[in-house]
């Protein structure tokens, strides 16, 4: 089983790496539907972004997709920080951010899992628009990622800046 | 032959335009410019939606906001890259306001004030070089409207998010399938309402190697 998911998140690598090729720094948003597909054929619900975001938590992990994502919510409610524990592509970002053969990396920018739980966020509370904008920390020694998401409940919520650097 | 420099050279992008209307055979003429780029294999995929509908322009600046307005505001509070971009400029109420035009996403709304939007789409099936193909239609656009006075500006913003380019092809009734046709960008187009200044360019000897990369010495 192990080898099948190493083999798998070794074509995302490619996949990642290629695209990055082609397209440089625009490759990270083009990547948002990538993931969506497990939580939408899944019962997710809510009415809050709370109430959506554990809907999809208790669904990934069902799934065996991660061990556990804990979250927190920021800056005027855009910021979303994912934490997310022993997830399965873990070893893609790390892979990524090396090379294959230490020729020369590129910085994780594609996260299946944040870009389910936006997906849902974005059809569920018709929010206007989300975007995973950091993967922020990788730590394979402790198996866990960071993430800094966006979430924009209207228009208006656009051009609300703020230092988010040190949340 | 005509030697084209200084039209390259004097070429700005336009995104305030005055309040007049671009006559047909000028924007015909800007099309035209297209259909003569080059294209791998010939295929020419360029396809061309002209917009003048004010409410459908509006939109298109709606998502265009969205496009830029969404990743500026997140990649400036999350990091010192915007400021470092224009750490140059010394006017800090200057410095401000281009600041706040990237973040709101005003930058890229311009397309809701412009007499013309010309949205441009590429077929995908069957082509080889389709993104490519595309910019070189684009930028032989931006040089005739230049040429014939006109001003102009093409936004990628909008199409970068697929959420956001399938709420663009909805709007225009383009097909939706990411197997069908790229939307690649938008091209505003009417009469300058402004002159800016040339923007810094980098230096001839910094962009250039000599017979292979790091070369920098023209060989004698």
């Amino acid at each position: 089983m192990n080898d099948k998911i190493a083999y798998f998140n070794d074509l995302l690598v490619r996949f990642e790496e290629i695209f990055y090729h082609e397209l440089s720094g625009m490759s990270h948003p083009k990547v948002e539907y990538i993931g969506t597909d497990f939580l939408r054929s899944k019962k997710i619900e809510g009415n809050t972004v709370e109430e959506v975001v554990d809907s999809c938590i208790k669904e990934i992990k069902a799934g065996g997709l991660v061990e556990d994502i804990t979250y927190s919510r920021a800056g005027e409610g855009i910021l979303l920080v994912l934490k997310v524990k022993n997830c399965i592509h873990l070893p893609m970002e790390a892979k990524l951010q090396y090379g294959f053969k230490n020729e020369g990396g590129v910085a994780p920018y594609m996260c299946p899992i944040a870009n389910m739980i936006l997906d849902r966020i974005l059809n569920i509370l018709h929010y206007e628009m989300v975007y995973n904008a950091l993967i922020e920390d990788i730590d394979t020694n402790k198996g866990e990622c960071r993430l800094k998401c966006v979430i924009y409940e209207s228009v208006a919520k656009i051009g609300q800046v703020g230092d988010w650097r040190s949340i | 032959m005509a030697d084209i420099i200084d039209l390259i050279s004097s070429r700005r992008s336009i995104r305030r335009f005055k309040d007049e209307p671009v006559p047909d055979e000028m924007i015909d003429k800007v099309i035209e410019a297209a259909r003569w780029a080059p294209s791998g294999e010939n295929e020419q995929p360029w396809r061309l939606i002209v917009v003048r509908n004010p409410e459908t322009k509006a939109k298109i600046a709606e998502i265009a906001k969205l496009g830029t307005g969404g990743r500026v505001t997140a990649e400036f509070s999350l990091s010192d890259y915007w400021q470092k971009k224009y750490a140059g400029v010394k006017d800090p109420e200057k410095k401000a306001r281009l600041l706040r035009t990237l973040y709101t996403g005003q930058a890229s709304e311009f397309a809701g004030n412009a007499p013309v939007v010309i949205v441009v789409i590429g077929e995908l099936k069957d082509m080889f070089d389709t993104p490519y193909d595309l910019s070189c239609a684009i930028m032989n656009m931006l040089l005739e409207a230049h040429s014939l006075g006109l001003g102009a500006c093409w936004v990628h913003g909008p199409s970068v998010y697929p959420s956001l380019v399938k709420r663009m092809k909805e709007l225009l009734k383009v097909p939706t399938g990411m197997g069908q046709y790229k939307l690649i960008a938008t091209i505003s187009l009417g009469w300058p309402a402004e002159s800016p200044k040339a923007r810094e360019k980098k230096n001839f000897e910094d962009i250039v190697y000599w017979e292979e990369f790091g070369r920098k010495e023209r060989p004698k």
